[in-house]
């Protein structure tokens, strides 16, 4: 037999997309980068920007340096009410499968709780992403977030 | 104190524009007044852009102060606005932020309107077999759409419900007029949409927006990157009665930045850090109108936001929910010639605005901080004196609350406060 290639798995992707979502609402930002390709495409925006066509971006990174500056800004510089995040994922649905890429879309609703006690549902909407194998390990090559809600309440400031 | 002249529980200080009396960020009766002396009143209100409606029937809804608009390109190829309500029941006539029809037909009972807002049909108007029908004294004539009266600007179209407001170029002056010209006066394009749910008062936004002075000390981002700090040349141009205004500076011609290390800002506590961009492809900006005017911040009273920060142009505009909820509404756009790389310049350098705007984001909050700090005391007045008493712009300076008090200014004159 020759050198037996590893294929890509759902599970592992599935791995992959739990990872993050306990990354982020753990609030350990500093390993969000971590799971994303180099060069790479992170990015939120609406259904309704979607649906019109439209490119805008609520918050955009196309590579490394990007998700670490805006880490860096969250974590320094920019300054708001601290809260947290409490991801709930629906199972995925795949769309497209090769040897070593997964194209998968996956449902969340997102809940914010301020250090004072208010809880409020903050985001629902789907995550489509292009995940790839390198070097036996996954990660997003494209993570878009694509907001059900045209509004946001106040602000965004960690990643979803 | 309520009297027959001011039945508004406010009385402003003797001082004037200098001191806000915390009581108009929070009074309800204060709002309700404000939707008909500014927001019905002789103000001109952003609704829509002409690219949003490219052809006859293109509708676009927009909302000035409570009420729902349409704006809608009739069939002479003309910008209408009129009020989305049925003259019969008070029906809302589209649902859709955005859509393209013949005509408005109303779901409830069929009364349909044309593209100018005329009345042209209701169901069962002459009865059913010879009985029933709408009484003689009904005219369809009489019983049309609401209008607004329409300005459009370089492609921004303005609409106002007062016979009494001046006319647009006289409401902002010529310095307004001109920077409207130098931004949008090229075919646009729209890149996209999205809005934001504030927790406070729509003052205390569109205040912020008028303060060049806390845009580098709140903004950390913008004075540790040197992005726009008041040590930049810059000034304040002031419209018609200092009611609206634009914030101006230039990013490459800097002096006197050390005040910033001297009055311990939070901003340089930060550069101490060392934090710095690594990715340079935000800041690859270029000088879109080869004036090196890198930042221009541009009101029209009461709510209206045209921002030029770099090469990420946009429209703001805060719409008054309650006393203390308002919806910012952002459109971001680029121009129609744009080539690949600045259109993508565009929507990366996009990340400085809206609710996750490494600028922007402390702007959508701090009016929120504000309405909670003030809560019990609005009996007790904010201090409003950086550059002075009036609105007179410092020439070459933007280290002045001017145009804040400018906003005020207008403000009263309209609330007879």
């Amino acid at each position: 037999m020759s050198n037996v290639m590893e294929r890509i798995t759902v599970a592992q992707a599935r791995q992959l997309i739990a990872d993050y979502t306990y990354t982020i609402d753990d609030g350990v930002l500093s390993d969000w980068p971590t799971y994303f390709t180099e060069p790479c495409i992170y990015r939120i925006t609406t259904r309704q920007n979607e649906e019109m066509i439209m490119p805008l971006s609520i918050m955009l990174c196309d590579n490394q340096a990007m998700l670490y500056d805006r880490v860096e800004a969250i974590e320094k510089a920019n300054i708001f009410e601290p809260h947290y995040y409490r991801h709930v994922l629906s199972d995925s649905k795949v769309l497209e499968m090769d040897d070593e890429s997964i194209r998968m879309e996956t449902s969340f609703t997102c809940v914010r709780t301020m250090l004072d006690g208010r809880v409020t549902l903050f985001a629902s909407g789907r995550y489509s992403d292009h995940i790839v194998l390198e070097e036996g390990r996954c990660l997003f090559r494209t993570r878009k977030v694509v907001l059900d809600s045209s509004k946001v309440d106040t602000l965004i400031a960690i990643p979803l | 104190m309520k009297n027959s002249e001011n039945p508004l529980p406010v009385t402003w200080p003797e001082e004037g524009v200098r001191r806000i009396p915390y009581a108009v960020y929070s009074e309800p009766e204060v709002f309700e007044h404000e939707q008909k002396a500014i927001f019905r009143g002789p103000i001109w209100h952003f609704l829509g852009l002409e690219v949003q409606i490219p052809e006859a029937g293109c509708y676009v809804t927009a909302q000035v102060g409570e009420v729902p608009v349409i704006v809608v390109r009739n069939d002479e190829g003309e910008v209408q606005a009129m009020v989305n309500r049925c003259s019969h029941k008070g029906t809302p006539l589209v649902y859709t932020p955005q859509g393209k029809t013949k005509r408005f037909m109303c779901i409830y009972h069929n009364w349909c309107f044309n593209l100018n807002g005329k009345m042209t049909a209701a169901a069962f108007e002459r009865g059913v077999r010879g009985k029933g029908g709408m009484a003689d004294t009904f005219k369809k004539e009489d019983n049309g759409l609401q209008r607004l009266r329409v300005h459009v600007q370089n492609g921004l179209i303005f609409g106002t419900f007062s016979d009494e407001t001046p006319p647009f170029e006289e409401y902002v002056g010529p310095e307004l007029i001109a920077n409207m010209q130098r931004v949008c006066g090229k075919p646009l394009r729209v890149l996209g949409t999205y809005s934001q749910k504030l927790p406070s008062n729509w003052k205390l936004y569109i205040e912020n927006v008028k303060d060049p002075y806390h845009a580098s000390i709140l903004h950390a981002f913008n004075g540790v990157m040197k992005q726009d700090r008041l040590t930049m040349e810059g000034g304040i141009t002031m419209g018609t009665n200092g009611w609206s205004h634009i914030s101006w500076s230039k990013m490459k011609f800097e002096t006197g930045g050390e005040v910033y290390e001297e009055a311990e800002m939070r901003s340089a506590e930060i550069s101490a850090y060392g934090f710095g961009l690594r990715d340079k492809s935000m800041t690859d900006v270029w000088d879109d109108f080869g004036d090196s005017v890198s930042m221009t911040i541009h009101t029209v009273f009461p709510n209206f936001v045209l921002q030029q920060l770099r090469n990420c142009l946009a429209l703001r505009t805060i719409v008054p929910v309650g006393t203390h909820e308002s919806e910012l509404r952002w459109i971001a756009f680029g121009y129609q010639d744009d080539d690949e790389r600045k259109l993508n310049g565009r929507l990366k350098q996009s990340n400085m605005m809206g609710p996750a705007g490494l600028i922007a984001m402390e702007d959508g909050m701090i009016g929120g901080l504000v309405q909670q700090g003030i809560a019990g005391s609005l009996d007790k007045a904010a201090v409003i004196e950086m550059g002075g008493h009036g609105i007179e712009p410092i020439p070459g300076s933007r280290v002045s609350e001017g145009s804040v008090r400018g906003f005020w200014t207008g403000y009263r004159a309209l609330m007879g406060l």
